[in-house]
């Protein structure tokens, strides 16, 4: 899963940011205009934002409540998308689930990316000795495939959503400790930091003015690349029992569930999940796909 | 050439014990006590002192944490790989018995990925930015975001409902060679649900890489001298653009690695992957310190390797 898109060399700094600055309407549409396709699946990742935040009101019954009335019924006019074995509605565990796949994803992205990011900007300011052994440390995580890294350390700590989101956060640090290290050793030698050193900046004041807002577009770049990768982590944790424990309605539990209903699992409850799981994905994949073009103009088309 | 071998299995060395240390602190140091995580937080607290005493002695978990690595690196170099707490077998045993299975179908998953992958490429980089070009990306992108489990659990159910098919689950210890018809059956499902995944990032890397070999001279230069265009492609543009693609390879061998756990799980394949699966369930965290360190080290030296291939191959790697 390490996407060839987040090598070092592929995400430059944006030093051809774009020309005029606009407004935000005007950055929108020039956004739509530069890229339809990532403009329109943006809007499906904002659409499915929105139902992960208004999942008590989208969904037409509670996720938990069980009616043993209707117990695996297959989709009908009541239940859309049919009910599981003790008969809880999969349409709104779908719903439901959107939101803990969203809040793991964003907030394990967000914590394992900055975390990288502030290493790989001291590791490339500060270079040297600290440099070096930081390099081989993140070589070392680097090792591990990062399912196998995040099962590992959300079995450690004991299943639940802090785990599951420090579990995922880990795994992305290496990222952006290699690709903001990168950017940061080629800002480096840029005029504008030798104009400031012979102002008399000092190095923390050239470190945190001067260079880390140039890190802000890559940093943008890898957050939103790896939203997709974070969301089949936290399915494929909760589909192998170390994610978010049950009853929680998460995809990946409501695969694993339908996996245990029994030798032929019932198709309604194996197929919505993972189609919510694959939109999902692809409506983030895309839609940070035409981040990077809009950010880094050169990458446009290269990967 | 042998300088840059003898340094990059020095340095996967350096990584390989890095990786031993990492997964022995994740294991023996976060969760502060072992026997929590075996038992739970719930069974902990049924536990009398005592009791969780002789637990501890008799599993080697009441030595100093230095001496318990090194038992636990003694028994990696002795190929025991230490003892399952719930199961009778060694951990080095279960990995013998239900590894070739696991290597069979990441095996096959990486010839796959070529099989589907190259043609696309070629396809999208002689005609780029064409109907069939775009096609391909929008196949290759969906590809990506489709959870490899959870298309193998619509493949099975498929089988099921269609044909009333379901491959065989048994011989876990059989050889390709040995029966070669129920092992195939086991293993071709999840190697092509694997492939997929693979075979998208392959079809992307080497439609640009082959972008960038068609515009260099010498492929200008054969095309001049009258050859086939056919030719140029095959022969002069294609063995120079696979070589990033056989480093890509090497890594995406992680992804087929981590991939093949809920794979796997999905097929019901009696693999390794399914055995971690297990493991995780039971948190049996002694098959799991050394499965997590048996496929992180797998995955370094399969990594090493493609590497020295590359440098074999490639003269302007060696000498760099």
């Amino acid at each position: 899963m390490t996407a060839p898109s987040d090598s070092p060399a592929a995400v430059q700094p944006a030093a051809a940011a774009p020309p005029a600055p606009r407004g935000m309407a005007g950055g929108l549409r020039h956004f739509a205009r530069r890229s339809p396709l990532s403009a329109f699946w943006g809007c499906i990742a904002l659409l499915i934002v929105a139902m992960a935040v208004a999942a008590p009101i989208v969904a037409p019954y509670p996720p938990l409540k069980s009616d043993f009335r209707s117990m695996q019924q297959a989709p009908n006019e009541s239940h859309w998308f049919g009910t599981d074995q003790i008969g809880r509605d999969t349409l709104s565990r779908v719903i439901h689930g959107s939101r803990t796949s969203l809040i793991v994803a964003f907030a394990a992205v967000l914590l394992g990316t900055t975390l990288g990011s502030f290493w790989g900007l001291a590791c490339g300011f500060l270079g040297g000795r600290f440099d070096i052994v930081s390099q081989r440390i993140i070589e070392f995580l680097q090792a591990f495939p990062d399912l196998i890294l995040a099962m590992a350390i959300a079995m450690a700590l004991g299943s639940g959503t802090v785990t599951v989101i420090i579990a995922i956060a880990i795994t992305r640090i290496p990222f952006g400790g290699r690709v903001i290290r990168s950017v940061v050793l080629s800002l480096k030698e840029m005029s504008f930091v030798e104009a400031a050193r012979s102002l008399g900046a000092s190095n923390m004041r050239i470190m945190l003015f001067h260079i880390l807002p140039q890190c802000v577009a890559p940093y943008l770049i890898l957050a939103t690349t790896h939203l997709g990768v974070a969301i089949i982590i936290e399915a494929s944790l909760g589909f192998l029992g170390v994610g978010i424990p049950p009853p929680a309605p998460t995809w990946g539990n409501m695969l694993a569930d339908a996996l245990n209903a029994g030798i032929v699992p019932p198709w309604w409850l194996v197929l919505f999940p993972g189609v919510a799981i694959t939109i999902t994905v692809l409506a983030f994949n895309l839609f940070g796909d035409g981040i990077r073009d809009v950010l880094d103009p050169r990458l446009r088309g290269s990967v | 050439m042998y300088s840059y071998i003898v340094r990059r299995i020095a340095l996967g060395g350096i990584t390989v014990f890095g990786v031993s240390i990492i997964v022995f602190l994740i294991m023996r140091v976060m969760p502060g006590d072992p026997l929590t995580a075996i038992f739970g937080p719930e069974g902990m607290t049924k536990l009398t002192e005592a009791q969780r005493q002789s637990y501890m002695e008799e599993l080697g978990l009441a030595d100093p944490l230095i001496v318990q690595y090194a038992n636990w690196l003694w028994d990696i170099a002795k190929g025991e790989l230490g003892r399952s707490f719930f199961r009778a077998e060694s951990i080095g045993e279960m990995v013998l018995r239900r590894g070739p299975l696991t290597a069979q179908i990441a095996i096959l998953s990486v010839i796959l990925s070529w099989i589907l992958g190259i043609p696309v490429a070629i396809v999208s980089a002689l005609r780029p930015n064409t109907a069939a070009d775009n096609t391909a990306r929008v196949i290759s992108i969906t590809c990506l975001a489709v959870p490899g489990f959870w298309l193998g659990m619509l493949i099975v159910l498929g089988l099921l409902f269609g044909f009333g098919y379901r491959a065989p689950q048994t011989a876990a210890g059989a050889g390709l060679f040995e029966d070669p018809g129920t092992v195939l059956q086991i293993i071709v499902g999840p190697a092509f649900v694997l492939a997929l995944g693979q075979a998208a990032y392959i079809a992307r890397m080497a439609r640009s890489s082959l972008l960038e070999v068609i515009r260099e001279d010498y492929v200008r230069t054969a095309r001049a001298k009258g050859l086939n265009g056919r030719l140029v492609v095959s022969l002069h543009a294609l063995p120079n653009a696979l070589l990033p693609v056989i480093t890509l390879s090497g890594i995406l061998l992680g992804f087929v690695l981590a991939g093949s756990i809920p794979v796997e799980r999905a097929f019901g394949t009696p693999g390794l992957g399914y055995a971690m699966f297990n493991a995780v369930n039971e948190r049996d965290i002694f098959v799991m310190q050394n499965l997590v360190f048996l496929y992180a080290g797998v995955f370094v030296m399969l990594n090493i390797a493609v590497d020295i291939v590359i440098a074999w191959i490639d003269p302007r790697i060696r000498y760099r």
